[in-house]
């Protein structure tokens, strides 16, 4: 047992030793990995380098890089970091505008290439994107009886919903009571009250030149947009009871479960999730999708991207270079992955008119849509997001305060926190 | 015969009482595994159910082809073996010298022992990376061992004080009448009578190292991974695999689940050492 133990213990040691210069680390979250693994081993075969995934839940990317950078080394060379954290970040991150030719720029949406700029240099390259589209029961929309007691009751035809006004007609029109127990059992959607996100993009919609902060970091999450989107928001649950009524218990995995079980008719999601329709779900081949919803403004998204970053800590940066050069270059191999999801256009576009594909071309349009933009690029967004957004969110899912007041709360929370 | 009856009712209510506030301590758990055992469609059903509409083994089924897992289960098992091992050769003599050869300095050592349990973990996460990275230690099982131990041994060094405590000295002074050594002393005589104390500590030790999270994800990347870690990867910002990741927390608890039975004993008697002295 002793010789065992101490065995081990210089077994470890050697184990130890330093990592290879021809290997380049990736700190990745597990989805991450999905995506990127078919171009890093062609990356490999072609180019020679070695790439190593260090794949760790989604909170640890943000401690396992913070640490690293507080330590003044970096075990990583790349680090697919999700958008909200690039404002935190970007000190201490590579600039890559070398990366960003016109070329190479023209096949990113705006907003993401925002997004990737800033104080003046680009600090990640955008490696996938995704945005919230609508996800609707194809097989409901398509009932003749349906379409027919829709236009009778509306005076228009039931297709997916692409603005306000049709979302509320249409979750109204299909929350019921179906088994005759004078309970509604299917709604016509959802709202999260979980989470802010779904909220910000209808802001967008309604005008608002930016999200809670405006372009200076003013704080107008009490303009008349931010208004106008919280009275949307919140109208199928106050207004239309067109919504399961425990709304504060609603994230995003609890919306994304009542449309696969089947009791709800439409959701804005994420559109990763039409690919991920579990194979016993009760939709299962009845999903359809279509653009996210238009304001005012039009179409308007948040999106989701992760953008490939470079510590400034990093040992191999001439490396992490080519590999997010490659990762650009390559973008559609991560579209086999299950996830399913790229970053430019072009990968996008290469798989248009592909059975079981048929979401990129409303996500493409979402995040190409003027009015998309991304989050505040703000170090203490999430902190803003905690204290002050999504609490000002579920109290207007109360039904009882007034949004005016809400919102002004909300904002001097946030010029608190900022100053 | 009324006041016997009397008892017998008060008997009967602390003893409801007492099931139930187990019970309570096993709900959390028995949902955990009921959650496993459900189809991936019902594990977040709105409004959720306790009991699963059909038993499955498919949750087991995605764990144990998780390629991850096996080697991190074995990575968890070899640095909360280590860890427990060192902090218990580190702590036991160290313990029995501060209690029973107590000299001005042994309180105050006794307490800068604790400094590392004073501060949060995470403000050590940075300066332990530092350490294991200058040393090569990063991503192994030695540097998590390492780790963990910096963090055991004060919580050892405390249990055990507190055990040797109850010891009278006369038991060494007569061992050594008898020819021992000082340390034979303590290694014939002393650690087989706080056996109990020396299994209560080494449960606690091994279960802080089995389920420590934050140094894990700090100091390892792919090679040292221990399971918290890939349990937590199943939470992913494209959807929470709940059925999966209860499947693996209910396979991961086995271990100690099996280590708390097999020293029910010794732990027992740990519990209520000296607690019967008059």
């Amino acid at each position: 047992m002793k010789k065992m133990l101490a065995t081990s213990a210089i077994a470890l040691v050697i184990s130890s030793a330093a990592a290879d210069a021809e290997t380049l680390n990736i700190l990745v979250e597990g989805g991450g990995e999905m995506l990127q693994k078919a171009v890093a081993e062609q990356f490999t075969k072609e180019i020679g380098i070695e790439v190593q995934f260090t794949v760790v839940p989604y909170q640890g990317v943000y401690d396992k890089l913070s640490a690293e950078i507080a330590s003044g080394q970096s075990n990583f060379d790349v680090a697919s970091i999700d958008v909200v954290w690039n404002a935190k970040f970007a000190p201490h991150l590579e600039s890559l505008d070398e990366l960003f030719t016109p070329e190479f720029a023209a096949d990113f949406s705006p907003a993401l290439l925002a997004d990737a700029k800033l104080d003046g240099r680009y600090i990640g390259v955008p490696a996938w994107a995704n945005a919230e589209v609508v996800l609707y029961r194809k097989d409901l929309f398509e009932k003749a009886d349906e379409k027919a007691a829709f236009k009778a009751k509306y005076g228009y035809e039931l297709a997916p919903p692409a603005n306000w006004q049709q979302w509320r007609d249409i979750a109204k029109f299909f929350t019921r009571d179906t088994d005759g127990d004078g309970k509604t059992d299917f709604w016509g959607t959802d709202t999260i009250g979980a989470y802010s996100e779904e909220w910000m993009a209808h802001v967008l919609q309604a005008g608002s030149p930016g999200v809670v902060l405006d372009a200076e970091n003013n704080v107008i999450i009490d303009n008349a947009a931010h208004k106008e989107a919280l009275e949307f928001y919140i109208a199928p649950l106050c207004q239309d009871k067109s919504v399961p009524e425990n709304v504060t218990e609603i994230g995003w995995g609890e919306a994304q479960n009542l449309f696969y079980q089947g009791k709800t008719a439409m959701m804005k999601f994420w559109a990763h999730a039409y690919r991920m329709t579990p194979a016993d779900s009760k939709v299962i081949g009845k999903v359809g999708v279509a653009p996210m919803l238009a304001g005012k403004a039009g179409i308007a998204g948040i999106p989701g991207t992760w953008y490939n970053v470079i510590p400034s800590t990093a040992a191999n940066k001439e490396a992490a270079k080519k590999f997010i050069a490659y990762a650009v270059k390559h973008n559609a191999m991560g579209i086999e992955a299950p996830l399913g999801l790229a970053a430019t256009n072009s990968a996008y576009q290469s798989y248009a008119g592909k059975p079981g594909y048929e979401h990129f071309e409303p996500l493409l349009k979402t995040l190409a849509a003027a009015a998309t933009r991304g989050r505040p690029m703000h170090e203490h967004y999430q902190e803003i997001v905690d204290e002050a957004v999504l609490p000002a969110v579920q109290k207007a899912l109360s039904c009882e305060d007034d949004i005016g007041e809400v919102l002004s709360e909300a904002k001097e929370t946030i010029e608190d926190i900022l100053n | 015969m009324i006041e016997r009856k009397k008892r017998d009712v008060g008997g009967t209510v602390i003893n409801i009482f007492a099931l139930l506030l187990v019970l309570s301590y096993a709900v959390p758990y028995v949902y955990l595994l009921m959650t496993a055992l459900k189809p991936a469609a019902d594990v977040q059903q709105i409004p959720p159910s306790f009991f699963p509409n059909r038993i499955t083994l498919e949750n087991f089924s995605t764990v144990l082809a998780t390629p991850s897992l096996p080697a991190a289960f074995a990575n968890s098992l070899m640095v909360a073996v280590l860890t427990t091992v060192l902090s218990l050769v580190l702590a036991v003599p160290a313990a029995y010298v501060a209690t029973q050869y107590r000299r001005s300095f042994t309180t105050l050592f006794l307490l800068f022992a604790l400094v590392t349990r004073m501060v949060p973990a995470v403000s050590l996460g940075v300066p332990l990376f530092t350490v294991l990275k200058s040393l090569g230690l990063l991503d192994t099982t030695l540097g998590l061992v390492l780790a963990h131990t910096s963090t055991a041994v004060p919580l050892a060094l405390l249990l055990m004080s507190a055990f040797f405590e109850g010891l009278p000295k006369e038991l060494e002074e007569a061992a050594r009448m008898d020819g021992c050594t000082r340390f034979q002393a303590f290694v014939k005589i002393i650690l087989p009578v706080m056996r109990s104390g020396i299994a209560v500590t080494a449960l606690f030790s091994f279960i802080a190292s089995w389920n420590e999270f934050l140094y894990a994800l700090l100091l390892t990347s792919e090679k040292g991974k221990t399971a918290p870690i890939v349990i937590a990867e199943y939470n992913s910002v494209y959807g929470l695999a709940w059925g999966p990741m209860t499947a693996a927390a209910v396979l991961y608890s086995l271990p100690v689940i099996l280590i708390t039975l097999i020293l029910q004993k010794q732990i027992i008697g740990g519990l209520t050492f000296g607690a019967v002295k008059g």
